[in-house]
Parts: C-alpha cells; sequence; structure tokens
C-alpha cells in the first residue's frame, strides 16, 4: 500500500504511528490529569458537586500557612534519613557481591527478595514484628536480655524511624541491583592496572569505583528523595498515622484532606507543591553533585 | 555468572513489567464493566417505560459493601427476590472503601439503581436520588428523618445498632465477677477484678483509630443523654472542654489506660487479634457496637459465652444506650427505580439481613434475633434515637481538619489533655470565623 512512495517518508510514517500509541497513551493518563490537578487545585471543590468554584491562590496560601500541613514534612525527614543509610549499605553489599563469593547469586537473591513483595503485605508482616507484647522482636529481645517492653509504633520519638527501617529493608536490595549493574559495567583493566600501581582496596574503591557509579549514586538519591517525600503504604496500613499523628506523611495528609475532609480543591494544591518540591530538590541535588564536574 | 546474573535482572523487569500490564488491564476491565452497565441500564430503563407491565422489571443492580456476601447469602437474596419478582434479574456489585468509591462513582453519574447514601450533606440528595416516601412499610421505621430535604425521605436506614460492652462472660467467671455493674465506680471495679485475674479488661483497639468512634459519638451522648452533641458543636467556639460530654468522656478512656485497664501497649494493638483474643477469654470487653458480637462468635467464641450490657457512663445507675442507623439504602433517581422500591421494601422486611448482619431492625415492631440484643433489652436500657440536622458542625470539622480519633489518641497520651483541647478549640474557632458561621 505504501510502496508507491519513497523509503524516506515510509520510514516517516512509521515512525510517526510507532510514536503516537505511547504519546497518547501518556498525554491522556499522565499529562492529562496533571493538568487537570492544576486546575483543580485553584477551586474548592468538594469531590461530588458538578460546581467548581474558582478561588485563586486561597489553597496555597492555606498550604503554606497553616503547620499542620507543612509541619508533617518533618516525618518525612527520618525516612530521608535512613534512606541515606540504605544508599551506603547497599553500595556495600554491591561492592561485596561483585567480588570472589562463594555463593553470591543466592545471597543476591535473599536480599533482593523483599523488594518483590507488596507494601501492604508487607506492613502486614512488620505489623507481628513491632508488636509490642507478642511481636518476634521484643521476643527476640527479651530471649537475650535485652529490654523487651519497647514499644516501636508507639513511642512518638522513634515511630517514623520504626517505619522507615522496613522501607530500608523492602528497597536496599533493589538499590544494591542497580549499583551492582553499575560495578559490572566497570571495566576490569582499570582495577588490574591500579592493582599493578600498588593501590589498596579502599583507593581502588574510592578513586575507580566511586567515580564510576557517580550517575548511578545520583539516580538511586534521587529515588530514595522522592520516596521519602512520597511515602504512604507502611505508616497507613501500621500506624494511621498515629500515635496522635506523630508518624502521618505528607500524602497521607493529602489523602485525608481529600477524602476525609472532602476539600479536593485543597489536597490538589498539596500535591501539585508536593511535585515541585520534588522538582526543586532534584534540581538542588544535581547542582550540588556536579558542582566541580565537567 | 554475568550473564546469568543479567538473565535474571531482565527476568525481573519483566516481572514489574507483567504487573503494570495486569493493573491496567484490570483498571480497563473494572472502566469497561461499568460503562456496559450503564448503557445497559438505560437501554433496560427505556424498555420499562414502554412496556405496559406495572410490576418492577428489568435488570436492578445493587451496590453493596458486604464483599463477603457474595457467591452466598446474596445468592440465596436473588433466588428469593426473583421468586417473588420473576420479572426483575437482580444484581449484586461489591466494593471495598464504600465511602469514597461511592462517592468517586456517584460524580461520574455511572451509579447503580440501589446503593447506600454515602457521606454527602443532605442537601444534594435530590440530585442522585429518588424519594422513598411511597414505599408501603408495614410499620413504623427508626430513622425517618434522617435523609430528609423538604420533607421528602431519601434513604432507608438497612439497619440499626446500639453500643455497649459486648463481653466474654467464661472471663467474667474465672475473674469471680458475678453481677454486672450498675455505676462506673462498679464499672471501675470490675476492671480491677479482670486486671488481677491476668485478663485485659477492656480492648480498645486504640491503634487501629476507627474503634474510637465509640468514645467520640457514643459516649458523649450516654453522658449527655442528647444525642445531638456533634451538631450542637456549631453553635460554639469552644466545643471541646473538659466539663462537657467530650472532656468528660475522653477522661474516662483516659482513667481507663492509666490504670493499666487497657491493652498493655495501647499504640500496639491489632484488631484482627483481639476479636480472637476476646472469644478466648484474654481479653473481657469490647466498647462497641451488637455489630461485633456475631464477628466474635465467627473468631470461635460459642454464641451462648458472649454477652451484652449498656455501658454506665456515669453513677447515675440508669443504664442508656444510643441507637444508631447504620448505611441507608437510595434509590439511584436514573435507575430502575420502580424495582429499585421494591427490593428495599424486601430487604427491610424479608430478607432477614439485619439477623445476619446482627443488627436490630429499622422496623420498630419488629424483634431482634440475636439472643444478646435480647440480654441488652433486659438491662432496661433507656435508648437514645440518633438524631439528624443540618451539617454546618461537619462543615466546620472538615474546615478545620480536625480528626476526632487522632484527638481522642492524643487526649489520651498527652500529659496535659487541657492543651490538647484548646489547640482543636483554637482551630475551631478559626475555621468557624472562616466559614462565616
Amino acid at each position: 500500500m505504501l510502496s508507491h512512495l519513497s523509503f524516506r517518508k515510509q520510514k516517516t510514517i512509521v515512525m510517526i504511528l510507532f510514536i503516537i500509541m505511547p504519546l497518547l497513551l501518556l498525554l491522556t493518563f499522565a499529562y492529562y490529569p496533571a493538568l487537570e490537578l492544576i486546575r483543580l487545585s485553584f477551586t474548592n471543590w468538594d469531590g461530588l458537586s458538578p460546581d467548581k468554584q474558582w478561588i485563586g491562590w486561597e489553597n496555597y496560601r492555606e498550604v503554606f500557612s497553616n503547620p499542620e500541613i507543612f509541619g508533617v514534612f518533618k516525618h518525612n525527614l527520618a525516612y530521608f534519613v535512613v534512606g541515606i543509610v540504605q544508599n551506603i549499605l547497599a553500595i556495600y553489599f554491591a561492592v561485596l557481591l561483585n567480588s570472589k563469593l562463594k555463593g553470591k547469586m543466592f545471597f543476591r537473591l535473599l536480599l533482593f527478595l523483599p523488594y518483590i513483595l507488596n507494601g501492604v503485605a508487607v506492613a502486614y508482616l512488620f505489623g507481628y514484628v513491632f508488636d509490642t507484647t507478642q511481636g518476634s522482636l521484643n521476643t527476640l529481645l527479651g530471649a537475650l536480655g535485652l529490654p523487651s517492653e519497647t514499644s516501636w509504633l508507639g513511642s512518638e520519638s522513634f515511630v517514623n524511624y520504626t517505619l522507615a527501617s522496613i522501607g530500608l529493608w523492602r528497597f536496599m536490595g533493589f538499590n544494591m541491583v542497580v549499583y551492582l549493574a553499575a560495578l559490572q559495567s566497570i571495566p576490569k583493566d582499570i582495577y588490574e592496572a591500579a592493582a599493578i600501581d600498588g593501590a589498596s582496596g579502599w583507593q581502588s574503591f574510592t578513586r575507580i569505583t566511586l567515580p564510576n557509579i557517580y550517575q548511578i549514586i545520583e539516580l538511586n538519591l534521587f529515588l530514595t528523595v522522592t520516596g521519602a517525600l512520597e511515602v504512604f503504604d507502611i505508616p497507613f496500613v501500621l500506624t494511621h498515622g498515629g500515635p496522635a499523628g506523630a508518624s502521618e506523611t505528607f500524602v497521607m495528609k493529602i489523602l485525608e484532606t481529600a477524602f476525609q475532609f472532602n476539600n479536593y480543591g485543597l489536597a490538589s494544591a498539596m500535591s501539585v507543591v508536593l511535585l515541585v518540591i520534588v522538582i526543586a530538590v532534584l534540581g538542588v541535588q544535581r547542582y550540588f553533585l556536579n558542582r566541580g564536574r565537567a | 555468572m554475568k550473564k546469568l546474573f543479567s538473565l535474571s535482572l531482565i527476568m525481573c523487569l519483566m516481572i514489574t513489567a507483567l504487573a503494570a500490564c495486569g493493573g491496567q488491564d484490570n483498571a480497563t476491565k473494572g472502566k469497561n464493566g461499568a460503562d456496559t452497565a450503564g448503557s445497559d441500564k438505560k437501554t433496560e430503563t427505556t424498555d420499562t417505560g414502554s412496556a405496559k407491565d406495572d410490576g418492577p422489571s428489568g435488570k436492578l443492580v445493587f451496590l453493596t459493601n458486604r464483599t463477603d456476601m457474595i457467591g452466598k447469602e446474596y445468592d440465596d437474596y436473588k433466588k428469593r427476590f426473583e421468586e417473588k419478582y420473576p420479572n426483575v434479574d437482580l444484581q449484586f456489585e461489591a466494593i471495598t472503601d464504600y465511602d469514597k468509591n461511592a462517592k468517586i462513582r456517584i460524580s461520574s453519574g455511572q451509579y447503580p439503581d440501589v446503593l447506600f447514601v454515602p457521606t454527602i450533606p443532605n442537601a444534594d440528595l435530590p440530585k442522585y436520588f429518588e424519594p422513598l416516601d411511597d414505599i408501603q412499610f408495614s410499620g413504623d421505621l427508626y430513622f425517618k428523618d434522617a435523609k430528609v430535604l423538604d420533607g421528602k425521605m431519601y434513604g432507608v436506614s438497612s439497619g440499626a445498632s446500639t453500643v455497649g460492652i459486648v463481653y466474654n462472660k467464661k472471663a467474667f467467671e474465672k475473674a469471680g465477677i458475678t453481677e454486672m455493674p450498675k455505676t462506673y465506680d462498679e464499672f471501675l471495679a470490675l476492671c480491677e477484678k479482670l486486671k488481677n485475674a491476668g485478663i485485659v479488661p477492656l480492648a480498645s483497639n486504640f491503634k487501629d483509630k476507627w474503634p474510637l468512634d465509640t468514645w467520640v459519638y457514643d459516649v458523649p451522648s450516654i453522658i449527655s443523654g442528647k444525642t445531638d452533641h456533634e451538631m450542637k458543636r456549631a453553635e460554639t467556639d469552644t466545643p471541646y472542654t473538659m466539663d462537657n460530654e467530650y472532656g468528660k468522656s475522653w477522661s474516662i478512656l483516659r482513667e481507663l489506660q492509666q490504670k493499666g485497664y487497657l491493652e498493655k501497649d495501647v499504640n500496639s494493638t491489632n484488631w484482627e487479634q483481639s476479636k480472637k483474643d476476646i472469644a478466648q477469654g484474654k481479653m473481657a470487653m469490647y466498647l462497641l457496637g451488637n455489630w461485633v458480637i456475631n464477628q466474635v462468635i465467627d473468631n470461635g467464641a460459642a454464641s451462648e459465652d458472649i454477652g451484652f450490657f449498656p455501658f454506665p457512663a456515669d453513677n447515675s445507675g440508669q443504664y442508656k444506650a444510643p441507637l444508631n442507623p447504620d448505611f441507608f439504602y437510595a434509590v439511584n433517581k436514573n435507575g430502575n427505580v420502580k424495582a429499585a422500591k421494591a427490593f428495599i421494601q424486601w430487604m427491610v422486611e424479608d430478607s432477614g439481613y439485619e439477623d445476619f448482619a446482627g443488627f436490630i431492625p429499622v422496623l420498630k415492631n419488629k424483634e431482634p434475633k440475636l439472643p444478646q440484643l435480647a440480654e441488652f433489652n433486659n438491662y432496661k436500657p433507656q435508648f437514645l434515637e440518633a438524631v439528624f440536622g443540618d451539617d454546618t458542625a461537619t462543615a466546620i470539622q472538615n474546615k478545620a481538619q480536625i480528626d476526632q480519633q487522632a484527638m481522642v489518641q492524643e487526649f489520651v497520651l498527652s500529659k496535659d489533655p487541657q492543651k490538647v483541647l484548646d489547640k482543636y478549640d483554637a482551630a475551631w474557632a478559626k475555621a468557624k470565623k472562616s466559614l462565616g458561621k
């Protein structure tokens, strides 16, 4: 059918056809809802009524002026701190499992497995681990003669760290696999040359390994930061934001605003703010990590 | 080795990709399903319009929250209902997280013929639902004026429930308790006995938040003897004070917690486990609605071991108990109205759903079948029927973003509960002012 056209034209048509499908999907399921979200953030829609009143920047003013809304970000800080630890651990294990080690495939699999589990299932599972009276963690601590009555999920001071440690358990393997892939792309002859020059293991790690996986670290940090900002499922299932709101995260707050308080406009504005924050953090991070690099 | 690793990586990628596909599939399927249901319904209603037959007919879809009854009791309901109305094709669609999802369905304009009224203001009822005043019930109903606008009734309650102490008789026996408490002091003494016997006196399920609703809605009603306290909040700038019904109720919970009458660590409670513990007598009591009785029995308790008595919140010696409605049936005004009305009447009068669910029937002259409810009635409590009115207080509460369950948690855990009340009162007053109420 197209044979009368020139090869060039055929190529263009095929290219356009191929690109139009993903573009259409992207536009309908990603960009259209995002634009709709921005539009809703300027209204006072209650989620139900057909009329949406335009109220300008009112919602944004509320987001930034109400300490109850913006204050929950300090709960997300715990996830960020634990996320850094998670990345360091991931690099450590990646380097370890990239060396000559017996059964390393088995260990890789073992560390990666938690990532495949469903988040809600993981949360339920850890509900039994962290239970104060019957939980396995306190039972274990008790058997070792350590204090066994710690309320892991009930202490306002460290409930977020408890929850974030679940995230560490779950995502560390994923970070590790990404680092592993990067490590394997480093040519072996560089290490050999360094070894001949008398470089120690630590020296070759800091001078060869780290610079070579720099971009991957950046990627993983980005995933960690966005993950910390958007954490939701584990506190939602395990603590419902308790005790007394101490583990409530920003996304939970958005959900509550929309579906419990019927304020979709404000919730949309909060989502947009979150989006902007993620972009800003990404920008800052790129600036600092790329400083002094060609 | 490298090959193997990359292979496994690809496998993982494939698995995640496939999982993503699966999700998408489901989503589109759900959407299509709803769409076809919607279009079916339209053709159906035009059909019934042209047909001269007076009886209810056509396809009828009921959107329910009871996912557990699909394929079981609902099959039986379908059979029995269609025997009575052979021209109707009754179908059930069960969804979880009902209130939220039902609201989304309604706002999309595609919703089934019969559904439960989600939490929307009464002023919006006529936009979506059909008045139900012309259904001829065989007796007077509870909660007739709950979902009413301009004198028209848009919702019929599917059942009534009350709140009191659900207890394990074996646990009481073990602690040497023979008499039920008439006053709050006697109740505390009972808790002490249970605690000394090594039994957790009252399962609060504090962590899960929703079980605290009792302390927000019902205990204040029992204390004040009135059920309109939630609405009354709209009239004041300080709805939460130490000496009103809220402060008093939450102080009770606080006292129980501090005396060690609740779970050892209230921030680490487990709802599913608590049902088993009550059934086995490791925990003795719940302060919850009667709906929980059947769930405890399902978790292994013998029905004759579970009792139910009104909660003595003060020392007056007079038992009081709130009477609350469960979900309200409503009819889609663009749906198969005739069949839907027949279905609601059948559900209320003939289905036996209230006995299955452990409700008090909404028909005032119908006796509850559950023995525990009969026991409860023997204590001759003064029933406080829930009242309904304007939604100003809800509007203020939403504007102030007050989560009352979280407030109860804060009140109980805080060293200075007065401060908690002051904080929420301030948020209340501010929201009230900004709404111009």
